[in-house]
């Protein structure tokens, strides 16, 4: 095969992270060359050297998982054996990683190249459990196998020995995969009509097969090939056999499956691992949710017991002790001057950012769950629960998402291909309790239930979700009828904390929530203040006195005044808004002092409660509703969407003012 | 194989990838390769898990990181029919 050419050329393919580039540089040493593939970023490597006397010239490839020409390196790498030829392909495999390796052995098999196979990393295989036997492979799949621990430099020798043999004398026809059965006829049919018509260098059957998976490059190239009546015969057969690529696909991983039965053996059953042991219970259907509860009764008991005193000293030593300050300083200056700076902006934004010591520990608490890998088992079996209750299908995925914020909530529901089981998805969405929404209870249970905050932030981050899972039966038995699908989520491997990453995030969050601080909730505040003292100066009589006026009949029904509802409705801006709102309304006119106590001398804990789940149940703020308008293209699914929010919020309100007035 | 994997994910519930793999007593590598496949014939899909810029300057968008990074698939209606 190498006759005629000065020396043998070797292509070293493999996957990522095999140790290919190890292989590459102890044969190359300091004889080779790094570029770049034409017209790729994809980086080239090649190199020469000398082996028993003879000339070497060796490329490595880009690793790819397989040759779908889906990513540059799979493009480049079968590119190359297609049209450079090399003599032999050294594919390097990860012993540890046996059965995704041999993936990309199947696709090497295709082409017409003979390939020799690098075992590598057969020390890190067998410390994790695998017993692999390299000449059971080799027997299976009739091409050499060499066992090697690349790092160590060991077997490196023998594989370079082995590919240059077969180089030389050529190699015995391998144990290629096949297509499933039910395709075979499909496949040769489809070889009889293009192979007269396939360019050089391209394998007839490779393009066959690449064709039948529906390989975009290899179909326009044969597009333009063939004369226009041929391909029309076999865009035809195509179309008729979509399913092709599973049938391609099927015969890869049944052969994997023949190759693998008798020279691998994974680790013994009792053998698990510490991710493993954990997810036994963190993903168990019934104990991973009260595991779940657990976590979150956690996170609210040390917000409380750690935030709640350092929410009293800043407001104590800082809010107070600032609103005194600027009294007095601005004693001699204009009226409106001081009551903007000191009811609007202290009052409104100060109030908020006294609350920043629970806000910190709550996204603490977060951050770590994440950075130990807990939170993505969290939405697991939350998922498996609604799956449990009768809540399924698609809509499920996006609904998770929403537990973050939202917006992506919604804009996940493209994913459902039913119009109306989309629709009700975006719908309910607003009700998955986002990371602001439970911010805004985290502050306010702490201010209206002192001794049991904890409990009350708890029990009302459920509550949406009975609502949405209520609902959700509902319209899953009327609606989306018939739409089940699974899902898979990828879990990480749970991992001690890496404190650095916490501390980043926490602090980027901190800075985003200080930058809104200091920008819409601060011009809401201003706004607040200003409709407080407008026309008049007298909040009875002033704009927001009128909009109170108006409102204060539904906040009766709720044990209300006006001032808590306001609050709630300019939530719609942003979330945040309410405790801001909620900090100008009840200082209005007067220096800035404490909400609580005011809020509580005002607002029995029955209304405090009923205030809560309005709260929780309200409509989402501005930015989801530009989303659901966005993602349904109607208005009239906004209103309804508004609507059906402001009613339910409404209902709740009042059922849990009433019931909580007969219980406390 | 992998049509035994579109059957189980057909049935509608919710799996890891260890899960699949115990079921189909392969690696989850190899998951991992057959999901990359059926997505490949848009029997699978994965969804975006990102806020896509819809939440710049959000104080609470970091909290997406619930499910940020991490891969989800679902079955679509061809590969629920597949499946069938």
């Amino acid at each position: 095969m190498s006759q005629g050419r000065a020396g043998i050329r070797i292509a070293l393919a493999g996957q990522p992270n095999v140790g290919k580039s190890t292989v590459f540089n102890m044969l190359t040493g300091l004889n080779q060359h790094v570029g770049n593939w034409p017209g790729k970023t994809v980086e080239r490597r090649e190199g020469h050297f000398e082996h028993h006397g003879e000339q070497v010239h060796i490329v490595d490839l880009p690793g790819a998982y397989c040759l779908t020409a889906a990513s540059p390196e799979e493009t480049v790498t079968r590119d190359f054996i297609i049209h450079e030829q090399p003599d032999v392909v050294m594919a390097v495999i990860n012993a540890a990683s046996l059965e995704r390796n041999l993936y990309l052995v199947a696709e090497l098999l295709a082409l017409p190249t003979p390939v020799v196979l690098g075992l590598n990393m057969i020390d890190v295989a067998q410390q994790e459990g695998f017993e692999v036997e390299p000449r059971v492979l080799q027997a299976a799949i009739g091409i050499p196998v060499v066992p090697m621990i690349a790092a160590k430099g060991q077997g490196v020798h023998e594989f370079i020995d082995v590919a240059l043999q077969v180089a030389r004398e050529g190699a015995a026809e391998p144990h290629r995969p096949e297509i499933r059965a039910d395709h075979r006829a499909v496949l040769e049919g489809l070889l009889t009509l293009v192979a007269p018509y396939v360019p050089s260098p391209y394998p007839a059957d490779w393009v066959t097969l690449k064709l039948l998976e529906g390989d975009q490059e290899v179909t326009e190239l044969m597009r333009d090939q063939l004369p226009p009546a041929v391909w029309e015969r076999v865009n035809s057969v195509l179309l008729t056999h979509e399913d092709a690529i599973i049938a391609v696909a099927s015969g890869r991983y049944d052969w994997i499956r023949r190759m693998t039965r008798a020279a691998l053996k994974r680790p013994r059953a009792g053998r698990i691992t510490r991710t493993q042991r954990i997810d036994a219970v963190a993903t168990h259907p019934f104990l991973g949710l009260l595991v779940l509860a657990a976590v979150l009764a956690v996170i609210f008991g040390l917000t409380y017991s750690v935030g709640g005193p350092m929410q009293e000293w800043i407001q104590m030593h800082v809010v107070e002790g600032l609103a005194g300050w600027l009294g007095t300083a601005l004693a001699s200056g204009p009226d409106w001057l001081r009551g903007l700076l000191v009811d609007g902006v202290l009052g409104g934004v100060g109030t908020m950012l006294t609350f920043l010591p629970i806000l910190a520990i709550f996204f603490a608490s977060m951050a770590l769950l994440e950075d130990v890998g807990y939170m993505a088992r969290a939405a697991y079996v939350m998922d498996r629960f609604m799956h449990a209750i009768g809540l399924h299908g698609k809509s499920f995925m996006p609904l998770f998402l929403g537990f973050g914020c939202n917006v992506p909530a919604i804009m996940g529901a493209r994913i459902i291909e039913s119009r109306r089981a989309r629709l009700i998805t975006i719908l309910l969405a607003p009700l998955v309790p986002c990371a602001a929404r439970l911010a805004v209870l985290t502050v306010l249970a702490q201010v209206f239930f002192p001794d049991s905050a904890m409990l009350v932030t708890w029990l009302l981050t459920g509550l949406p979700l009975v609502v949405l899972a209520v609902l959700g039966v509902a319209l899953n038995r009327l609606v989306i009828r018939g739409e089940q699908a699974a899902f898979i989520m990828e879990m990480p491997l749970y991992h001690l904390p890496n404190w650095r990453t916490i501390a980043i995030l926490v602090w980027q969050r901190l800075l985003a929530f200080l930058h809104k601080a200091g920008t819409v909730i601060l011009s809401v505040s201003v706004i607040v203040w200003a409709l407080t003292v407008l026309p008049t100066g007298e909040i009875e009589t002033s704009y927001m006195g009128i909009i109170g006026y108006w409102l204060e009949p539904l906040g009766r029904l709720m044990g209300l005044g006006w001032r808590p509802l306001v609050a709630i409705l300019t939530s719609f801006v942003a979330k945040e808004n309410a405790v801001a709102t909620l900090g100008v309304l009840y200082n209005a006119g007067e220096t800035a002092s404490a909400l609580a106590p005011a809020l509580r001398a005002e607002l029995s804990p029955a209304a405090g409660l009923a205030f809560l789940v309005t709260q929780m149940l309200f409509i989402p703020c501005v930015s989801t509703v530009a989303v659901i308008k966005q993602e349904t293209g109607s208005w009239k699914w906004v209103f309804v969407n508004v609507g059906m929010l402001a009613l339910l919020a409404l209902l709740g309100g009042i059922v849990a003012f009433h019931v909580a007035s007969w219980v406390l | 194989m992998i049509l035994e994997l579109l059957k189980l994910l057909a049935v509608g519930s919710s799996y890891t990838l260890t899960s699949l793999a115990e079921a189909l007593d392969v690696s989850e590598a190899l998951v991992e390769q057959m999901l990359t496949d059926l997505e490949r014939g848009g029997y699978v899909s994965t969804a975006d898990t990102s806020c896509a810029g819809q939440c710049a300057g959000c104080p609470s968008s970091g909290l997406c990181a619930l499910l940020h990074g991490k891969r989800i698939w679902t079955v679509t209606a061809k590969g629920l029919q597949a499946a069938r």
